[in-house]
């Protein structure tokens, strides 16, 4: 518990200065949110004109002074409006991120069922042709970019079977689970693609650091089925690092995938952010950014608790 | 030297090896115009030709040679790739070391300053750095390098939270040993083995965060090309000219598989935890 | 490997199975046309908004006085006809009398006179307003009637007034402060739903002057990525779509299922040289340069054939034949000739900017025009921007030269006041400006015949591109894409949809 409020303790910390550092760079960016709006009709504006719309967009003021109100704002739960959407930053935030942890949660979910098995069978035929096949096709998954995969499916999917996923508009998955998964299916495989990748990489070499260890040679000199040994006794224990790549990974993935989602058109975290920085709603990107880091570190947080119930052997925050 | 040697008797290291070798080759040609075009001349009435004697891998949508144009891909991704995880392990250990040597306060503000960019999402890091600064090969490598430094700082710091406190440390201190000597000699040997992976693996997620830039139209800036550039030219060609999409692809494959495989086999040799077991 | 490539084949008719079910699962509503775009309308006050998407989007909800036909005439929107006085100092508009709201309430004179008035306002900071400025009064005998009283004779104002940016919106949103929340217009239909970034959803305007349209309601889609509204088109899930990318259209053709419309527009691609930074201060290097270029040769590779050589005037009434410009067949002799007569027989280096994607062929343009200039010693460094650096960059004049598309208007003087002439809002861009050109701008704006405004404006046409402040390259053309079981779509060189409001569909 202690070691929890600790870990919790210094969360405002590095959120602030996420914050900071945030609020800063998106306004170093040359260009504001009137050129965002007007492109070079901005330049038509007299002075008074652009005056009132830095005033509409609250950019009128020293950015100290911006910083100081946001900050206000944030105590009271207040992450001001997105001049994009004319609503609460919250708002908006919270309409997207059931998209994007329905992504991230399905990505993980395929990367496991793909990952773990070819792990630990790769594991067991350590060197043999199964394994360096396994292995090399793990690692060309690690290596593809995500808009090659994309790219590749979408195009597929129109020419060789005549239909894609319905794109744009995203149905949620208590308004018609079908369509919902229809949606997110090959943006997931194309996530879970890499994510498998790493899950078969780290299994198989957790595997193999178990299953040499004594208490594995003992229960197979005891005369345990070969599948028993792998599946009851050298897995539970090679689950450690699995759990920690998949959660920070997992970690990441909440993030929003940006290309992703801009490649299949899927309104999650990832593009709103990227719009967000291209249309300069600053309230939307700090917004944003901040509720990113704040997942980020809850769910580290979560793996690393995790860890500690898997193995017992780990005293949390011990140095 | 016993590294490599150990790595070139390791079965996928040498692969590994071999493919990084070929690849270095390819990029010093590339670099001194051994290319079998000009990587940058546009032959228009060729432009958009499949794959031919002539040009081994066709051309682009501007009728450059698609090899040519790998083969100084190759280099210009792979110097982004060094350049950046170089800045990314020196700033990273250089943070790791003092955080963990320092302690206290020191340690808390410096890991703190790494937490935040560590919970900041790595592309869009990278795509402020970009925005704020202008593109360009410079800043591609610094923010990629930035990106990437809170992991080197967190791989080094717990190792050498430890080590400081193992005998040898405190050996060499009462002997008299100035502090730099110690923290380079001691901590730094032994820091080697975990480091080495952590840089093989940066390599590959470097050449990849490259291309996604260059996606996203903020990576190297044309006409030179990258790996991560020619792809994302490629885009919108993918059913013309399917071939300007699938080379660098591979080529970009290709080459992580070989900086993952060195690494694995780095690992084994240098890990004494492995060692003995073929991976 | 074989075993996994099997499984992965099934597994692949089965979600494809599955995605043919979702799709019947769903019915899109036999009447409602599927649109999809890949750039997202930024905001919904039309007197404000200026970019691209916004402007098609409010096309369809709200109506300007008059408006431009297929062939740019100034047709009747809400205004039946218009008539400007002998003097030119008045023009005086009749209104449709059936003309309503989508509230239901009917658009009188004083609707207009508010909108007007709210264009002219600085506190609105509506971009067009400079186009406005000539405008000294408005009367409202009665409420089909509105007077303009005009400070100086100003033919272009009638085709200015026929834009989306001078829509008339009712006076009592202007009073409550609502326009840009509330999409309240007198177009064929109104805004039901608007999720920015992702989609909106249109229904007819049951009250809309022009009668009943022909589908019962638009869906659009934002879909990013141009690739990704193909293969949606390709599948069928989308009718209707703009395209940017000349890469992507033009594989449109190729589909059975499929149909391009393809307009020339009014835009142009453009080098902007910058007169205010050495050496392009000097006219002989500025005319090497346009000597140098290769315009057919851009068009052919970097636009993928897709567009036509063109001069500063690109609307069809005015535009004189390219021939006859300064140096439009490619000489690079009298371009190296230029050069050394301007000193610069080695050549120079200079910075040329773009914007990535915007248009998309910007990075091609810019590597053609670097390699075509390197035959005459010039040496370009290209430097991609983001849109909006680019866009801060290019209003503070900020470059050597820079690839730009820059929108065009109907009327040369809206189109070019802005930049050669004398009092222009953006002096600061094009920094070139000559007595010649200032005089010529001047006349054209205050004559009113036909006839001599396309002499006045020929020659100032030939005039700028002897002075070659900026190299016109190429107009491209403007893409939609749709179904062929979609009909009765007319494009139009402003790149207006309003005629979606008269389309019908199959079944």
């Amino acid at each position: 518990m202690n070691y929890l409020t600790q870990r919790l303790a210094t969360f405002p910390l590095i959120l602030l200065g996420v914050s900071v550092l945030v609020f800063v760079s998106i306004r170093l960016i040359p260009g504001d949110a009137i050129t965002a709006m007007l492109g070079t009709e901005a330049g038509l504006l007299t002075p008074d004109q652009r005056a009132s719309l830095a005033a509409y967009f609250g950019i009128d003021q020293p950015i100290y002074l911006q910083y100081g109100r946001w900050l206000v704002g944030l105590f009271s739960g207040d992450l001001g409006i997105s001049v994009t959407y004319g609503r609460p930053v919250l708002a908006v935030i919270l309409e997207r991120f059931p998209l994007t942890l329905e992504l991230a949660l399905l990505s993980m979910v395929i990367a496991l069922c793909v990952g773990i098995p070819a792990g630990v069978l790769a594991a067991t035929r350590n060197e043999g042709p199964a394994d360096l096949g396994i292995r090399v096709l793990a690692m060309l998954g690690q290596s593809t970019p995500s808009f090659v995969v994309g790219l590749v499916i979408i195009f597929v999917l129109s020419v060789v079977f005549g239909a894609v996923p319905p794109m744009g508009i995203f149905t949620p998955i208590y308004v018609n689970p079908l369509v919902n998964l229809s949606q997110l299916i090959f943006p997931a495989i194309t996530l879970g693609f890499a994510f498998a990748a790493s899950v078969t990489r780290i299994s198989r070499s957790a595997m193999l650091d178990v299953l040499s260890d004594d208490y594995v040679r003992t229960a197979r000199s005891k005369g345990a089925s070969a599948r028993s040994v792998i599946w009851r006794h050298a897995f539970p224990n090679a689950l450690i690092p699995v759990v920690t790549l998949s959660g920070i990974e997992f970690g990441y993935l909440l993030g929003g995938a940006v290309i992703v989602e801009q490649i299949f058109a899927l309104p999650g975290i990832g593009r709103l952010v990227l719009d967000a920085i291209s249309q300069r709603d600053y309230a939307l990107v700090e917004g944003c950014v901040l509720f990113i880091a704040l997942n980020f570190l809850i769910v580290n947080l979560l793996v690393d608790l995790a860890y500690a119930a898997l193995d017992p052997r780990i005293r949390l925050g011990g140095r | 030297m016993r590294i490599l040697g150990a790595i070139a008797r390791h079965p996928s290291g040498r692969i590994g090896a071999a493919i990084i070798a070929v690849y270095l080759l390819a990029a010093v040609l590339g670099a001194f115009g051994i290319t079998p075009h000009d990587p940058l001349q546009q032959f228009r009435i060729d432009r958009l030709h499949a794959p031919s004697t002539t040009y081994w891998m066709g051309t682009d949508l501007l009728g450059r040679d698609a090899t040519s144009r790998l083969m100084r891909g190759i280099g210009q991704s792979f110097v982004i790739a060094f350049a950046s995880v170089a800045i990314a392990t020196a700033a990273g250990t250089v943070i790791g070391l003092l955080a963990a040597w320092w302690g206290n306060l020191w340690d808390g503000i410096l890991m703190r300053v790494m937490d935040v960019l560590l919970a900041f999402p790595a592309i869009l890091l990278a795509l402020l750095i970009i925005a704020i600064v202008g593109p360009g090969t410079f800043t591609s490598v610094a923010a990629i390098g930035i990106v990437y430094t809170p992991i080197f700082a967190r791989v080094v710091r717990g190792p050498a939270l430890s080590l400081k406190q193992r005998d040898f440390v405190d050996a060499a201190r009462t002997f008299g040993s100035s502090q730099t000597f110690i923290l380079t000699r001691h901590l730094l040997l032994n820091l080697v083995a975990p480091l080495t992976v952590q840089v093989t693996l940066a390599l590959a997620w470097a050449l990849l965060t490259e291309a996604g830039l260059s996606f996203l139209g903020l990576g190297t800036q044309p006409p030179s090309p990258s790996l991560g550039l020619m792809l994302s030219e490629s885009r919108n060609l993918m059913e013309r000219a399917p071939w300007l999409m699938l080379f660098p692809a591979l080529v970009i494959m290709l080459g992580i598989l070989g900086f993952n495989l060195t690494g694995d086999a780095l690992r084994d040799i240098l890990d004494p935890r492995t060692q003995g077991r073929a991976a | 490997m074989g075993r996994h490539f099997t499984h992965g084949l099934i597994s692949g008719i089965a979600l494809a199975a599955l995605l043919g079910s979702a799709t019947i699962a769903t019915p899109a509503g036999a009447a409602t046309l599927r649109m999809a775009w890949a750039q997202d309308a930024t905001g919904l006050d039309p007197q404000k908004q200026t970019a691209f998407s916004s402007l098609r989007l409010l096309e369809l909800i709200y109506e300007p006085l008059v408006r431009l036909d297929a062939t740019l005439q100034v047709v009747p929107a809400i205004a039946d006809s218009w008539e400007f006085a002998a003097d030119g100092l008045t023009l005086t508009f009749k209104l449709n009398p059936k003309a309503k709201f989508s509230s239901g309430v009917p658009v009188t004179s004083e609707d207009v006179k508010a909108s007007f008035a709210r264009i002219l306002d600085e506190a609105t900071a509506a971009a067009t307003r400079a186009n406005f400025l000539s405008i000294s009064g408005m009367d409202t005998p009665d409420p089909t009637t509105i007077v303009f009283h005009l400070s100086q004779p100003d033919a272009p104002i009638l085709v200015a007034m026929a834009t989306i940016n001078a829509a008339i919106v009712p006076a009592a949103e202007i009073t409550a402060g609502t326009i840009g929340t509330k999409a309240i217009g007198s177009g064929p239909f109104k805004l039901d739903q608007w999720n920015p970034n992702a989609s909106e959803a249109l229904s007819p305007n049951a009250d809309w002057a022009g009668g009943k349209t022909g589908v019962d309601g638009i869906t659009i889609s934002v879909l990013p990525d141009e690739t990704a509204i193909l293969a949606s088109l390709r599948a069928g899930q989308t009718d209707f779509a703009l395209l940017n990318d000349p890469l992507v259209a033009t594989l449109v053709p190729d589909e059975p299922n499929l149909q391009l419309n393809r307009v020339p527009g009014l835009a142009y691609n453009v080098l902007q040289l910058n007169p205010s930074r050495k050496p392009m201060d000097n006219l002989q290097v500025r005319q090497a340069i346009s000597c140098a270029v290769n315009r057919q040769e851009i068009i052919d590779t970097a636009l993928v054939g897709e567009g036509k050589v063109t001069g500063p005037l690109t609307m069809p009434a005015y535009a004189s034949d390219p021939n006859t410009l300064f140096c439009y067949t490619q000489d690079v002799e009298k371009a190296k000739q230029l050069m050394k007569d301007a000193g610069f027989a080695d050549g120079f280096s200079a910075t040329v900017i773009a914007a990535t994607g915007e248009p998309p062929v910007a990075s091609s343009e810019a590597q053609v025009l670097q390699s075509q200039l390197a035959a005459i010693g010039i040496k370009l460094d290209i430097k991609m921007m983001e849109l909006n650096v680019y866009v801060d960059a290019w209003l503070k004049g900020d470059f050597d030269m820079a690839v730009a598309q820059n929108g065009g208007r109907p009327d040369p003087y809206p189109m070019y006041n802005r930049y050669f002439t004398k009092d222009g809002n953006l002096l600061k861009v094009s920094n070139y400006v000559d007595d010649t050109l200032d005089g010529l701008m001047q006349e054209g704006r205050k004559e009113t015949d036909p006839a001599k405004r396309k002499e006045i404006f020929a020659k100032f046409e030939a005039h700028l591109a002897e002075m070659s402040p900026w190299v016109w390259l190429s107009t491209s053309y403007s893409y939609t894409a749709q179904l062929k079981t979609v009909h009765g779509f007319e494009p139009s060189p402003t790149g207006t949809l309003y005629s979606l409001s008269k389309v019908t569909l199959d079944n």
